[in-house]
């Protein structure tokens, strides 16, 4: 039987994705004078964990770039080499080089072969250089915080060389390995037995201290034991020792060793070992992770505070050993080198009783792991049509529940009172329920803001400035449609923040602030609305410079427009008031989209700025995509919804207010402003009573930077509703974006303001005259069409 | 009884045995095929859609979902179109789009054998005859099949943005 390893893919992309990001922030974080332990090995657990499932996997290429990667990182951690400004640029490269690979298996995208071949290659020739520093100080290795004991840490994984080197070469002879497994539950073991069951054959016996030993029969290697192992159990956690090898190994050299350690002693370790330079690569990565060293106490004092990878040459001392075995070199040039091949029990004796050991490992790698396993488990991956058709079916629950809720109000409360009772429970459940069900799709804002102090980072030191980023509520969620759909707007307003808002060093010093903006990226609910901001205290907005830029690009501007309304112009289409057009920005592409794309969202874009101080960009988003604020107006017997955000104003019309053109193309006199009126009923052809303006109620509608007056019937209230398609089951029609199903389970149809107000223009402006008494209409009209 | 789903394209030439629901469109009898139908309802109110052809309703809400209604009685000007407790709304779902027809009645669900099933001749008829899969004698009445899975999708409905091939 063999596992198609394919449907795990997917996996393995999402979880590497999400290691890659961490690593990332993680790098970003990072002091460069005082590295924090805790940081440098996070990010060399989240290089392993993509070693290892990419080797798992067979992606070769990912495995020989975080193979380098973590030989360089493991130096790092181990204080062997200060970490420089160097590394943690060669580390984001090799970082953006995974992604690539990474894109390259998901997606079949092209890789950047050379990119790849530069970025090990940087990464080989620091991992070198280091060799070259540790040797000449051997010593000077700091030590490390050294940690409590762990009682249950029996974290070895101890084997003998001579078993691997065996399986490598001789890859059909069966091995016996024992597994001996840290404290887990009886299902996992069964789980595991099941699963090694692939490999070969399986016997599980119990100890006596409720640990299992597994003994497996197979011709597979102990990676993939581990590997296996670790859908489970946490690989570092595992005890694997060889039992017996079925087949007769090449050369082996046997060496003796008189361990120090007392502990040990007692358990007669005896050591085999082997020299075969060709594989030793090939091992230390194995035997790097879940080993620490055995020689007990004294090595205590020259402690890493991390186990220290396993040498298993005798002969370390003098082997000729590339680049990045060098540290195990010295790791183990003061001490013999050990290696037990000890009994299963001895083992787990040994890992128990001997603290000098189990010391060594610091207690925060463990802690952090353990955390990573729980937020594993406790989360799952759904994929989101299931989560939207939940999202549907709860929107139906509640509106079957709001009818029966209208039913009983007609009946009387003495006789009925325990139904009433009940479905006012039920009426509570279903909020309850419906509340829980959105929050599935709501994500983090933090799954957007992580994405931009690299890039903030980069940009910075491409621009010669220096930028302090800051976020602030980036625990605010919001659904998971929108945020896919607010990044690139947000890239784009960050980048303009860091171009154009924050000046230079020197402009910065002579305007009396510091060397370094600050970029603050904000998110926060206020009512209905998640309201994310991005602020520079940079230069800030020059009025009088964006309108004399307006004015040169043909926008109808004047001297008295209010501030926001001059700020707003940077939104109009090829607005730039860069001076230089660099590749970051300042091509005048892009403020319009950004804004576009926030009003296709139901969002609305502000921003405030004094001149000297900073700008700030404020964009106030609806909470989720499925649900619009709305104004439901009647027209005869119809209801129709507009969306909130797109109202400007409600007025009912003064009979002097209604002007016309040629005695048609009616338009409507607001403060000093003619605006078209566009009768919905004639619009629509839909019968109805009121078709005199002054009778009806006008909504003042904005889009696109065009307004328009709607006329219609009567106001009937504000309200928030479920959009849904109309798409589904039949086609477009103009002027409508949707429709919603209202309290009496009747359907009401979302009004594409957009749509209506160019559709008004088509059949009010067929002669194309402009309004009469406002001639700078009409090259602004031009404008925003072009 | 096998009612493949090769039937829903059958053409005239192609076998149209199966089961159908026959329905009463003024003074004829029209049959369709029973897997199309998923649902019979009563005539509720509907929610008009402006600028469409007036043979389209509007839409309903139909447990949660926006179905558009179609009157054949209008689209074929057959019987007085008028809208009581009795009339009748079939909701077809069609490779998953869901549209109500209104009709005058429902009578019966019949299957039909392929010798019950004459090929239509060519006449002149608001509804084009491609649409008919055949005609089948039923107690000295006739039934209409019609291939309503064609006639939906067709241009002519305007129910659908691109049309099914």
């Amino acid at each position: 039987m063999t596992i198609d390893m394919s449907q795990f893919y997917e996996v393995f992309f999402d979880e590497a994705d999400e290691l890659l990001a961490e690593a990332e922030r993680l790098l970003l974080g990072i002091d460069m004078e005082s590295p924090d332990d805790e940081e440098l090995n996070a990010i060399f657990r989240a290089a392993h964990s993509i070693k290892g499932g990419a080797a798992t996997f067979g992606f070769m290429d990912m495995t020989e770039i975080t193979h380098v990667l973590e030989n360089l990182l493991d130096k790092i951690r181990k204080h062997e080499m200060a970490l420089t400004a160097e590394h943690v640029d060669a580390f984001l490269a090799a970082k953006d080089v995974l992604a690539m690979e990474l894109n390259g298996h998901r997606n079949a995208a092209e890789v950047d072969q050379e990119q790849v071949a530069d970025v090990k290659m940087v990464l080989k020739s620091l991992s070198d250089a280091s060799g070259v520093v540790i040797a000449a100080h051997p010593v000077a290795v700091a030590p490390a915080p050294v940690a409590a004991p762990v009682p249950t840490a029996l974290a070895k994984i101890e084997y003998s060389a001579t078993a691997e080197v065996a399986q490598h070469e001789i890859p059909d002879g069966s091995s016996c390995f024992n597994i001996v497994m840290p404290e887990i539950t009886e299902r996992d073991v069964e789980n595991l037995q099941e699963e090694l069951g692939l490999l070969g054959l399986v016997v599980v016996s119990k100890q006596t201290n409720g640990r299992y030993v597994l003994s497996l029969t197979t011709d597979s290697s102990q990676a993939d034991i581990v590997s296996i192992c670790s859908f489970i159990v946490d690989a570092d956690d595992l005890v694997i020792t060889l039992a017996s090898t079925a087949t007769a190994v090449s050369p082996v050299v046997e060496v003796s060793v008189a361990t120090t350690a007392p502990e040990l002693a007692k358990t007669e370790s005896k050591t085999e070992s082997k020299a075969t330079s060709g594989s030793g690569v090939e091992i230390h990565e194995e035997v790097g992770y879940g080993l620490f060293e055995e020689e007990g106490k004294e090595k205590v004092e020259e402690g890493y505070g991390f186990f220290a990878p396993f040498q298993p040459h005798p002969d370390a001392v003098v082997a000729s050993l590339i680049g990045d075995d060098t540290v195990l070199t010295v790791a183990n040039s003061g001490e013999p080198a050990v290696i037990t091949a000890a009994a299963v029990e001895a083992a787990t004796e040994a890992g128990s009783t001997a603290p000098g050991g189990v010391e060594r490992r610091s207690p925060g790698r463990r802690e952090s792991d353990k955390a990573t396993s729980n937020t594993e488990t406790s989360s799952i991956r759904v994929g989101v049509e299931k989560v939207d058709q939940l999202i549907n079916l709860v929107g139906e629950l509640v509106i079957t529940q709001a009818m029966i809720e209208q039913r009983i109000s007609h009946l009387d409360p003495v006789h009925h009172e325990a139904l009433i009772n009940s479905v006012g429970q039920l009426t509570r459940n279903t909020r309850d329920l419906q509340e829980s069900v959105m929050s599935i799709r709501m994500m983090p804002m933090d799954f957007v803001f992580s994405r931009f102090p690299r890039m903030v980072r980069d940009l910075a030191a491409k621009l010669n400035k220096k930028v302090e980023f800051v976020t602030i509520g980036a625990a605010t969620e919001l659904d998971k449609g929108l945020i896919e759909r607010i990044v690139d707007p947000l890239t784009h307003l960050v980048r303009n923040s860091v171009d154009h808002g924050i000046e230079i060093p020197a402009n910065r010093r002579a305007a009396g602030k510091g060397e370094a903006g600050t970029l603050t990226l904000s998110a926060a609910h206020k009512g209905g609305s998640i309201v994310i901001e991005v602020t520079d205290d940079g230069a800030g907005l020059n009025r009088n410079k964006l309108l004399e830029k307006a004015t040169k690009n043909g926008l109808a501007v004047s001297e008295n427009m209010s501030d926001s309304e001059v700020f707003a112009l940077i939104f109009a289409p090829g607005f730039s008031t860069a001076e230089v057009v660099t590749d970051v920005s300042g091509r005048g592409v892009g403020m319009d989209v950004v804004k576009r794309n926030i009003t296709s969202m139901g969002g609305v874009v502000e921003i405030r700025s004094a001149l000297g101080f900073g700008t700030t960009i404020s964009i106030a988003l609806p909470l989720t995509l499925a649900i619009l604020d709305g104004m439901s107006v009647s027209l005869g017997k119809s209801i129709y919804v507009i969306p909130l955000n797109l109202i400007v104003e409600t007025l009912q019309p003064r009979a002097e207010d209604i002007k016309t053109v040629t005695g048609e193309g009616r338009m409507v006199h607001v403060r000093g402003e003619y605006l078209p009126i566009i009768a919905l009923h004639s619009l629509f052809n839909h019968a109805t009573d009121i078709t005199d303006p002054t009778k009806g109620v006008l909504v003042l509608i904005e889009s696109d930077g065009k307004k328009s007056a709607l006329f219609v019937d009567r106001l009937v209230g504000q309200q928030q509703v479920v959009i849904k398609s109309l798409e589904t089951n039949f086609k477009k029609v103009p002027g409508i974006s949707g429709a919603t199903i209202m309290g009496d389970g009747g359907v009401a149809l979302i009004l594409d303001v957009s749509a209506i107000i160019q559709m008004g223009q088509n059949t009010n402006y067929l002669t194309g005259a402009p309004p009469f008494s406002n001639p700078n209409n009409q090259p602004l009209q031009n404008q925003r069409n072009a | 009884m096998s009612t493949d789903t090769a039937t829903s394209n059958a053409l005239k030439a192609k076998s149209a045995e199966g089961e159908y629901l026959t329905f009463v469109l003024g003074a004829e009898e029209y049959g369709l095929e029973i897997l199309k139908v998923q649902e019979i309802r009563g005539y509720d109110a509907v929610t008009q859609i402006a600028n469409t052809p007036d043979f389209i309703k509007g839409v309903v809400n139909l447990r949660g979902k926006i179905v558009p209604i179609v009157d054949l009685r209008i689209k074929f000007n057959l019987g007085k179109v008028e809208y009581n407790e009795l009339t009748v709304v079939i909701i077809l779902n069609l490779r998953g789009r869901v549209v109500g027809v209104v009709v005058d009645g429902v009578s019966d669900v019949i299957a039909l054998k392929d010798e019950q099933i004459r090929d239509v001749p060519s006449l002149v008829t608001s509804i084009d005859t491609k649409y008919i899969v055949g005609l089948a004698t039923l107690d000295e009445r006739m039934l209409i099949l019609v291939d309503i899975e064609q006639l939906m999708s067709s241009q002519e409905m305007a129910l659908m943005d691109a049309v099914a091939a």
